[in-house]
């Protein structure tokens, strides 16, 4: 008998339980399909962003939609988005007028990740006839047009070309008028396309390795392994929820706004076995772009959530059937339509530290003090012998302490973006770093000390000079400590020594010099218990 | 010189592994050869290297100047940076980046762990000094290197006792003056210090990975040198005036001064061993392409094998701290075996998981207190009380008879995480030995893919004491249609140490275009490193020893961030035709990774790889002995327990030891020997080759 693989009792006939084995089996393969698909985006990618940073993710979702499993190395951005996005298809094109090898395309930042340049892709999984699953990536392409990272728009038209859900690829050809339309709209058509490409790519990967899983288990169907995967993960996260203390636990966090400073509330309600969490009291959303819609709102508390409660479990739908939400429309966390919403982690990024907050409250020793994040960043633009560059550089501030750990210095949190090697940005862009170092004294003091933030000095030399955008928070409002730990340092810019508005873009001259100083993490703890010891070594290394 | 003497008649190979030190003793004439496994003594490893050395001396009373050469792998240099245990080491950088090692990529390995913490930098940050200097990103001098503050940094290093010291300079890769001047200087000033210059040891781009790298190279220096010629001279004493040659993470040797110098490039040197035994084995019976499995106690490593050769990585990462996690060790940079390591092995543990789901791993019982069978309190069931369950291994045949077992406390134990589960005791056993394989076959899978390959084209070699009792169930997986067995697959390895040829890898850093850049500029470069590479091949090989170049490639479609790395044609560079063959070469590779068309857009070279190296020094293997038919090796019949049949069928066991080439019998089948059992399923037909190996033909 000539047989492949390998020949598995049947896995589901009927109506039989699957059994622990064969779900753990299956559920292996099914996660580490979705790992190969990843491997396929980071390896064929353009933007530095899907490469260095990961900014992509590749999921499977059961026939309705759910998910089954994201790639482990997914940035948190992405949890719970992809399978939204998907059910956002099934409701604009009926699953039995899909035809196999179709992938449809959005880049809707309410239907997909919260904003424009992360295309969404979504293919399903043919097999005898039916759709039996979806494969679906996203990925952050080098450009989709409009402004350039700043957070200057007041509406989305502004940030660049929006791509309604819209069937890309049929009968393996893609669809030329769109191909066009895009081309036209962005300023670097050939990665942007070829980064599209590179996810169908993966999405193929994800249609192959399923169609041999189904096979090898001879199932018709994956609804039956899919419930027990969300069965089961809903109940461990329930488990895990029934272990915290009940109550309703509330926090407030000033982040440094715009003229004014915004709130950020939270009110953590657990009961039973659920977690509501409300942001009510969120200030308005903003006529620029750093309004963070629901989708991403969604994502980074689950990301806190799952941290501090079952951090081991692989992402799906199941655990986080008992997260809840509830965010004021038209706030800073649930923007709507038609605001622009591209630097939505200037403000998304708050959100795990302020939902930690309210948690320490419950769980002190599962969470972390609050990082020098949302995430820096600089980009840099003109022209040097007559050709343009364009370089992002990345500059991660210092995580919170721990309830028993110091806090990690330069450490991207919650995001998960890698600086860019000193090395290699000089040779992409006119700049040459006089230095980047720790920046000793920015932890914020607490018998667990806050992680140091970095300071960075960059001399421009572009004949013509270069425009600058800035994207940097917690300069005016540090990282806060818990339990008595003091906040970290808050963050600076200077230009040629001056301190500047890091909202707005700034056009230099050649010689000019930009100083980064990137905050530091709030302390856990009173100073005052902290060890002798630590003391010592933090004054041996020069941290303080 | 160095040189391996052309009238060698006897080889050593000395593998020192974490728990045990493998010798073995080959004879050139007929091809014969004999091995010992002892204890690794971890306080002075020489020693049990030479307690094995000396067993074999015994076994094989020949005179020891007979012996043409003894070749060496050690596990030393890795454990010394996994347990920080090196020489007071410091670091020297470009004033304003003292702090690269320590800020790393910024990235967490583990996004969802709270109490994350990036690697120990090898260098604490009170001894990271910092000169004046500064290349720019073309090479040329921004800053002439400073006198004084390098004057007052060797102050400090004196003071401090500092016994090693890394100097790492901002794009030295392209330019190594000031590494080369401030090394001269430390020299100088600071006699006896060991320095190690980054532009000698990784010279490529990306400052923290360069760092690290010098670092560790740094850190191990002191320690390499002194062991390994103190190892020499223990061969001296017992009469080996041999010359020693050091087995290399790429699977080649060099000789003991090359090592001195970078002696980092050891750090893989075991598992090396093992791929390159691997290929040889494939290579014997006509099976260049294979997956090497290789499964122990702890971990299982799989290895690609493509026409007789282990495929080359040129990255990767000593000691995770974290599962295995990508991103929890201190990156390496420097041409190695491409390994993929899977925290499971024999001795994991199983258990219910908080989704009341199976688990395996990735916590070990390790060695003690072991497995439940071994009857030394360990209490949880790991795979090999699995594996007995099953009725795979032998209880009256315990590690070829040496060991006393207890199945029974082992089946009570299974007995527990069944009921736990809900599940018999039989599916709980065969669940944990199939989702184990699940693990390999999936790991697998993924790495094969990355190269854009299809692993039902590849044969299966196993390898270590659970590789074949583990290879049915993976093959099947993977979908491959044969299994390799080679000869005692639990001490293989060893074999690796004999066959390896002479090897020397170089490196350049450079930034041009394929399309219109001067690839006459390349050329020379590729001339330089080959002028150099083969001077240190000479120095180690047979006298007119062919030897064959190869030259690499890496680029990447401007804009990408992801390199590929591919072999470049023959013709030389300078001329047009040199040049559309390396895009032919790149758009070929391109489309068999992403099975799309290349991009249009212009391709931009990075590095340029060249690699030297000398036949392998044994092509030939032992013509294996034909006895008296597969019948007579027959052991027993037992109980063992397959998917296909649905439970415990009656399974014939042969003694491997009694199996001769040309013997054939058919699955259901174990097969017996003092390291490993190897386990077919019915749905196969066995052979062995002329060289001993089994070949297991999967339907």
């Amino acid at each position: 008998m000539a047989q492949a693989a390998l020949t598995a009792e049947k896995a589901s006939q009927g109506n039989n339980v699957l059994d622990p084995v064969t779900i753990e089996i299956m559920w292996t393969r099914v996660v580490s399909i979705v790992d190969e698909a990843a491997r396929v985006i980071a390896r064929t990618a353009f933007s530095t962003l899907s490469n260095d940073a990961n900014d992509f993710a590749c999921v499977l979702t059961d026939v309705r939609g759910q998910s089954l499993a994201q790639n482990t190395s997914g940035i948190p951005s992405f949890i719970a988005t992809l399978p939204a996005t998907v059910r956002h298809m099934l409701a604009e094109f009926p699953i039995g007028e899909m035809q196999p090898g179709d992938v449809f395309i959005t880049n809707d930042p309410w239907m997909g990740t919260g904003h424009l340049p992360d295309v969404c892709l979504v293919k399903p999984i043919f097999h005898k006839g039916g759709v039996v699953a979806f494969a679906a990536t996203t990925s952050h392409v080098p450009d989709i047009g409009g402004v350039v990272r700043s957070i200057a728009p007041r509406e989305i038209y502004e940030e660049g070309l929006r791509i309604p859900p819209t069937l890309f690829v049929r009968n393996g050809e893609g669809d030329p008028m769109l191909t066009k339309l895009i081309r036209a709209n962005v300023r670097t058509p050939d990665q942007t396309l070829g980064d599209i490409w590179a996810q169908v790519a993966a999405l193929e990967v994800m249609d192959n390795r399923m169609l041999t899983l189904v096979r090898d288990y001879d199932v018709d169907s994956l609804d039956g392994f899919a419930d027990e995967i969300f069965t089961r993960s809903e109940k461990a996260m329930r488990d895990a929820i029934r272990r915290v203390p009940k109550g309703e636990f509330t926090y407030l966090m000033h982040t440094d706004g715009l003229e004014e400073h915004f709130e950020l509330h939270v009110k953590l309600t657990i009961r039973d076995d659920e977690i509501l969490v409300d942001y009510a009291g969120t200030s308005p959303q903003q006529p620029c772009a750093i309004n963070c819609p629901l989708t991403y709102t969604y994502a980074m508390t689950a990301y806190a959530i799952r941290s501090a409660l079952l951090p081991e479990l692989p992402n799906n739908e199941g655990m986080f059937r008992p997260i809840k939400i509830s965010v004021p429309e038209k706030s800073l966390l649930n923007p709507i339509f038609p605001v622009a919403v591209g630097a939505r982690a200037a403000t998304g990024h708050y959100v795990p530290a302020l939902v930690f907050g309210a948690l320490f409250q419950a769980l002190p020793e599962r969470v972390i003090a609050a990082p020098g994040s949302p995430q820096w960043c600089v980009t840099l633009t003109g022209h040097q012998h007559g050709e343009r560059y364009a370089c992002v550089l990345f500059f991660a501030g210092g995580l919170g302490a721990r309830a028993s750990l110091d806090g990690v210095s330069c450490l991207s949190w919650p995001s998960n973006i890698s600086m860019i090697p000193v090395e290699v940005a000089e040779r992409v862009a006119p700049v040459l770093f006089k230095h980047k170092r720790l920046l000793p004294g920015s932890g914020g003091k607490g018998r667990y000390r806050g992680g140091l933030g970095q300071e960075a000095l960059i001399e421009l030399y572009a004949e013509g000079g270069a425009s600058v955008f800035f994207m940097t928070e917690r300069t005016k409002i540090p990282a806060p400590g818990l339990a008595g730990g003091e906040p970290g340092a808050l963050g600076e810019l200077l230009i040629n020594g001056q301190p500047v508005d890091s909202r707005a873009p700034h056009y230099v001259k050649q010689g000019t010099q930009l100083l980064i100083r990137t905050p530091g993490g709030g302390g856990y703890g009173e100073a005052q218990a902290r060890s002798h010891e630590a003391i010592e070594k933090d004054r041996r290394a020069g941290y303080i | 010189m160095n040189a391996i003497a052309d009238e060698a008649i006897y080889s050593f190979g000395i593998d020192i592994g974490g728990t045990f030190t493998d010798v073995i003793l080959h004879r050139g004439s007929d091809g014969q050869s004999i091995s010992t496994k002892v204890l690794t003594t971890h306080l002075d490893p020489r020693e049990g290297a030479i307690i094995g050395v000396r067993q074999l001396l015994e076994q094989w009373p020949i005179p020891p100047r007979q012996v043409g050469r003894v070749v060496h792998a050690t596990t030393l240099f890795t454990n010394a940076l996994i347990e920080r245990k090196g020489v007071p080491t410091a670091l020297v950088t470009t004033a304003g980046f003292a702090d690269s090692l320590e800020i790393g990529t910024e990235r967490k390995f583990d996004l969802y762990d709270i109490n994350i913490e990036k690697p120990a930098p090898l260098v604490p940050r009170e001894l990271r000094f910092e000169v004046e200097e500064r290349l720019n990103a073309r090479g040329e001098v921004v800053t002439a290197l400073s006198q004084e503050t390098l004057a007052a940094v060797v102050a400090r290093l004196v003071e401090q006792r500092i016994e090693s010291v890394a100097v790492v300079f901002l794009h030295s890769y392209l330019n190594p003056v000031h590494e080369r001047l401030a090394a001269e200087y430390i020299r100088k000033h600071a006699p006896g210090v060991h320095v190690t210059t980054s532009y000698d040891v990784a010279p490529e781009i990306r400052e923290y990975e360069r760092t690290s790298t010098t670092t560790a190279c740094a850190f191990v220096k002191p320690l390499a040198e002194g062991y390994l010629r103190g190892l020499q001279n223990n061969l001296r004493e017992l009469n080996i005036g041999a010359p020693m040659f050091l087995m290399l993470s790429n699977g080649g040797l060099t000789h003991l001064e090359e090592v001195l110098k970078n002696p980092i490039q050891m750090l893989e040197s075991g598992p090396a061993a093992g791929a390159l035994s691997s290929a040889f084995f494939g290579k014997l019976d006509g099976y260049p392409d294979l997956l090497g499995f290789d499964m122990g106690g702890t971990t299982a490593k799989l290895c690609l094998v493509e026409q007789g050769a282990p495929m080359l990585a040129y990255a990767f990462e000593a000691g995770r701290t974290k599962r295995f996690m990508e991103g929890s060790g201190l990156p390496i940079k420097i041409s190695t075996v491409e390994l993929i390591e899977i925290g499971a092995g024999g001795g994991s543990i199983a258990r219910a998981n908080s989704l009341g789901l199976l688990n395996v791993g990735p916590d070990s019982a390790g060695s003690e207190p072991g497995p439940v069978c071994y009857g030394r309190g360990g209490d949880q069931p790991t795979v090999t009380d699995a594996n007995l369950q099953l009725g795979y291994l032998n209880p009256d045949f315990f590690a070829g008879g040496s060991m006393q077992i207890d199945a029974p406390l082992a089946g009570h134990a299974i007995g527990r995480l069944a009921d736990q589960l809900g599940l018999s005791l039989v599916k709980a056993a065969s669940g944990i030995h199939i989702l184990v394989s699940e693990a390999m076959a999936s790991a697998a899978r993924v790495h094969i893919a990355e190269h854009g390959r299809d692993p039902r084209h590849y044969s299966l070699l196993l390898t270590g004491g659970g590789g074949p009792v583990h290879g049915y169930c993976v093959g099947r997986k993977l979908g491959v249609k044969r299994l390799i067995c080679p000869p005692s697959p639990g001490v293989a390895s060893a074999w690796g140490l004999l066959v390896a040829p002479v090897k020397i890898d170089r490196v350049r850093t450079l930034q041009t275009t394929v399309q219109d850049g001067d690839l006459q500029a390349v050329e020379q470069s590729f001339l330089e490193l080959e002028q150099e590479a083969r001077g240190v091949v000479q120095e180690s090989a047979v006298q007119h020893q062919k030897t064959f170049v190869k030259r690499l490639a890496e680029g990447r479609y401007k804009g990408q961030g992801f390199s590929l790395i591919v072999p470049v044609p023959d013709a030389a560079l300078g001329n047009e035709q040199g040049r559309q063959a390396l895009i032919e070469a790149f758009e070929n590779e391109y489309r068999r990774k992403f099975s799309r068309a290349p991009s249009n857009l212009k391709i931009e070279l990075v590095a340029i790889r060249l690699s030297v190296h000398t036949e392998d020094l044994i092509e030939e293997g032992l013509q294996f002995p034909s006895r008296s038919g597969a019948l007579a090796a027959v052991k027993q019949v037992r109980k063992a327990w397959f998917e296909e049949t649905g439970g415990y069928v009656d399974t014939t066991v042969y003694n491997r030891d009694l199996l001769g080439s040309g013997d054939t019998f058919n699955g259901p089948a174990l097969v017996e020997d003092a390291g490993s059992t190897l386990v077919v399923g019915p749905n196969a037909t066995c052979s062995v080759t002329a060289h001993g190996s089994i070949i297991i033909e999967l339907h």
